[in-house]
């Protein structure tokens, strides 16, 4: 271990990665990593295989027409996501527009609030 | 001398939010403000306590000009309004300490107070009042997002005096029909100026295509001014929909819309404060669709869902603000990998997301599970045809987690790293955040928590409990499934990248045709007045020119004529009168 409670098989980036990090979030950074993102997949996949099994065991109580097929709300879910996502390519042909379209800047930084440019007009300017 | 449990509670936030627009300058005043801002809403809860004794008080009894005006009425409806819009006034007021504005912590507080004031007001013309200073003290914090606000504030102000002298004019009729009485009770549609209020209601509560003014103004307040817009002036207008028109059939088919639409304009929008807009429309319908269906299960559904949606909603807008305040942006295109520098801002952002998605343990899943199970069992319970509304609900809710579960949060602390590193959020914002976030664990805790969020339902909720197993089970199929779906989009490179744009909506309507045939009518006007002119010149120089070769001393008439010619002349004019003369007898 090095000085700084580091281990010494870190890489050159990773090091750097946990300098620049929030303390709390260096236990974390994990999430960051491609293999963890490439397989979060089947975290979500197993949860709706399971919960479709366990929908057969424990089916509803009160169950609507669609509730007669297994995993119908899986199914549901499933679809209508993949719907609404695969809608976004003809809506951002037929809708989408230059940020400044209307001519008023389109959705702007604001002005007041945001700490940076407090610090350009002196700070307190806006009391 | 003042009774001052007569007094409507949110007439002390107003007078607070006076006295801030003269507090002095400088740090003392800063921090007498922040104390007024966040005494006051705590104030008014308290006073609310103390008047309310489980059954229904109608005080503050004013008479102007002959008519008898309620101004406080607290029953077990508005009860919740008003202890959700005080709570949220001190989360609000929190995680605004850093903002030293005079502006907005005064319009912050009238604001408020309106709001609550308009929901504990007993008739329709208190209501007006009310309803308009909603309006008009909010556009302060919608300017205060610098001068590209300027010209959405000004939409959002149109737009809202609009629905308040709609509401007026409905109040008028109705009241007429009424003998005029201006109670505030039930409405419905079948009343003189019935349609009126609704109309009215429907502006304010984001109505498709009365909606944009959220996701036109919104976005463009400031940080803070967001937040405080986010929580009051559509529940406020959600209240007056469940106090009036419970039960009223096309609710249901509004509702529905209103949980679609939405859906899609959220998901290829880039700016995070409009895709919460965007899933602000959507939440909001959810509770008026089951305001329409208006059985207690239903009620106690809205009721439930307007109190938890206010504090995640807040929640939500309140981690893209302090994104924003850190990195400058809020657009999704700009961010990723923050949750390296703003941890515990992610993790807040992660519960209002898993809270809006309604997980279990989390807020919605107590509460829009009721107005789901309402409608089908409306449905199987004679009316098949809320299948389809229950159908869209669903689809709805998988929408929601797409914009709000995983967009939101995603593009935001994760995705990829944009390379940003900044500071956590200020303490008082986390304060705020962590405080939210307590909540809405905490009203869907299955051991005492959500059991407190049911007493405040109008109706007993006793016979419904919601951590049943296929429940949960049902519900995380949902929930799951969407984010499977999401992994394989995304892995199948099919889910779309964030692109910086403005995204047209049905204010286009206004703003660029109604504007572009305003302006061709001006020009058309101004070429016909030309043109109109011109010919008017001609006329009376041409009508001049013909007179004067008719009449001069060398026109036609004073040339000489010859005997012979006028004599026949003559004759030709006193055959004509003969003829006309022998006819006309």
């Amino acid at each position: 271990m090095t000085e700084n409670n580091t281990p010494d098989t870190l890489t050159k980036k990773e090091l750097e990665e946990r300098q620049n990090a929030h303390p709390f979030a260096v236990p974390f950074l994990w999430l960051g990593n491609q293999k963890v993102i490439d397989n979060f997949i089947w975290f979500p996949v197993l949860g709706m295989i399971a919960m479709i099994a366990l929908g057969i065991v424990y089916p509803q109580k009160h169950p609507a027409p669609w509730d007669v097929v297994p995993g119908s709300w899986a199914i549901i879910g499933f679809a209508a996501y993949t719907f609404i996502v695969l809608c976004a390519k003809p809506l951002t042909a037929l809708l989408a527009r230059d940020e400044d379209y209307y001519g008023e800047g389109g959705l702007p930084d604001p002005e007041y609030s945001t700490e940076h440019t407090a610090h350009e007009h002196g700070g307190d300017h806006h009391d | 001398m003042i009774d001052i449990f007569q007094v409507n509670p949110g007439l002390w936030l107003i007078l607070a939010g006076v006295i801030c627009a003269f507090v002095p300058k400088g740090d003392l005043g800063g921090w007498a403000r922040k104390a007024l801002v966040i005494g006051a809403p705590i104030f008014a809860g308290i006073m609310i306590t103390q008047i309310y004794t489980s059954q229904e008080v109608l005080a503050g009894k004013i008479n102007i000009g002959g008519l008898e005006l309620t101004t406080l009425r607290i029953d077990n409806l508005s009860m919740v309004w008003g202890y959700l819009f005080c709570l949220i006034g001190v989360l609000n007021g929190i995680f605004g300490l850093h903002e030293k504005c005079r502006i907005t912590d005064s319009s912050a507080l009238i604001y408020a107070g309106a709001a609550i004031a308009g929901v504990l007001s007993g008739d329709l013309l208190t209501l007006f009042l009310f309803w308009e200073l909603t309006a008009i003290s909010s556009v302060f914090l919608i300017w205060k997002g610098g001068e590209h606000a300027y010209a959405a504030g000004i939409r959002y102000l149109a737009l809202h005096v609009l629905s308040g002298v709609l509401l007026l004019a409905g109040a008028i009729m109705y009241a007429n029909a009424n003998g005029g009485d201006y109670m505030f009770n039930n409405i419905g549609l079948d009343v003189p100026g019935g349609w009126l209020i609704l109309l009215a209601i429907g502006i304010k509560c984001g109505f498709p295509f009365l909606h944009m003014w959220m996701q036109d103004a919104y976005p463009k307040a400031s940080i803070t001014g967001t937040v405080i817009l986010s929580a009051f002036t559509t529940k406020m207008a959600i209240y007056a929909l469940a106090r009036g028109y419970v039960g009223t059939d096309i609710l249901i088919y509004i509702g529905a819309v209103m949980t679609c639409f939405p859906v899609f304009f959220a998901l290829i929008e880039n700016d995070l404060r409009r895709v919460l807009s965007f899933s602000l429309n959507n939440q909001l319908g959810f509770m008026v669709c089951g305001i329409g269906i208006g059985t207690e299960l239903a009620l106690n559904g809205v009721v439930g869902q307007v109190f938890v949606h206010v504090i995640f909603k807040s929640l939500l807008f309140m981690s893209i603000g302090a994104v924003m305040y850190r990195v400058g942006t809020a657009k999704a295109s700009e961010l990723g990998g923050l949750f390296r520098s703003m941890p515990f801002t992610a993790i807040f952002c992660l519960i209002g997301a898993g809270s809006i998605a309604a997980f279990p343990l989390l807020a919605a899943f107590v509460t829009k599970a009721m107005i789901i199970s309402a409608v089908i069992y409306e449905a199987s319970h004679g009316h098949p045809g809320l299948y389809v509304i229950a159908g869209m609900l669903l689809f709805a809710s998988a929408g929601v987690m797409e914009h709000s579960g995983i967009k939101v949060p995603y593009f935001t602390f994760f995705s990829h790293d944009s390379g940003r590193r900044v500071k956590e959020a200020p303490w008082n914002m986390l304060v705020a955040m962590g405080l939210a976030s307590a909540l809405c664990i905490f009203l869907a805790f299955p051991w005492g928590g959500y059991q407190m969020l049911y007493s405040l339902m109008p109706y007993d909720s006793s016979g419904y409990t919601p951590y049943t197993v296929d429940h949960v089970v049902f519900q995380l199929q949902l929930l799951f499934a969407a984010i499977s779906a999401f992994c394989v989009l995304k892995k199948l490179k099919l889910y779309p990248a964030e692109k910086r744009a403005e995204i047209l909506d049905f204010d286009w309507t206004y703003r660029k045709l109604g504007l572009g045939i305003v302006r061709w009518i001006g020009a058309m006007w101004t070429r016909l007045g030309i043109s109109m002119t011109r010919l008017r010149d001609r006329a009376i120089s041409g009508t001049g020119r013909r007179l004067y070769q008719m009449f001069s001393p060398a026109g036609a008439m004073s040339e000489d004529a010859p005997s012979g010619l006028a004599a026949v002349l003559t004759a030709a004019m006193l055959i004509l009168v003969l003829i006309f003369v022998y006819f006309v007898r």
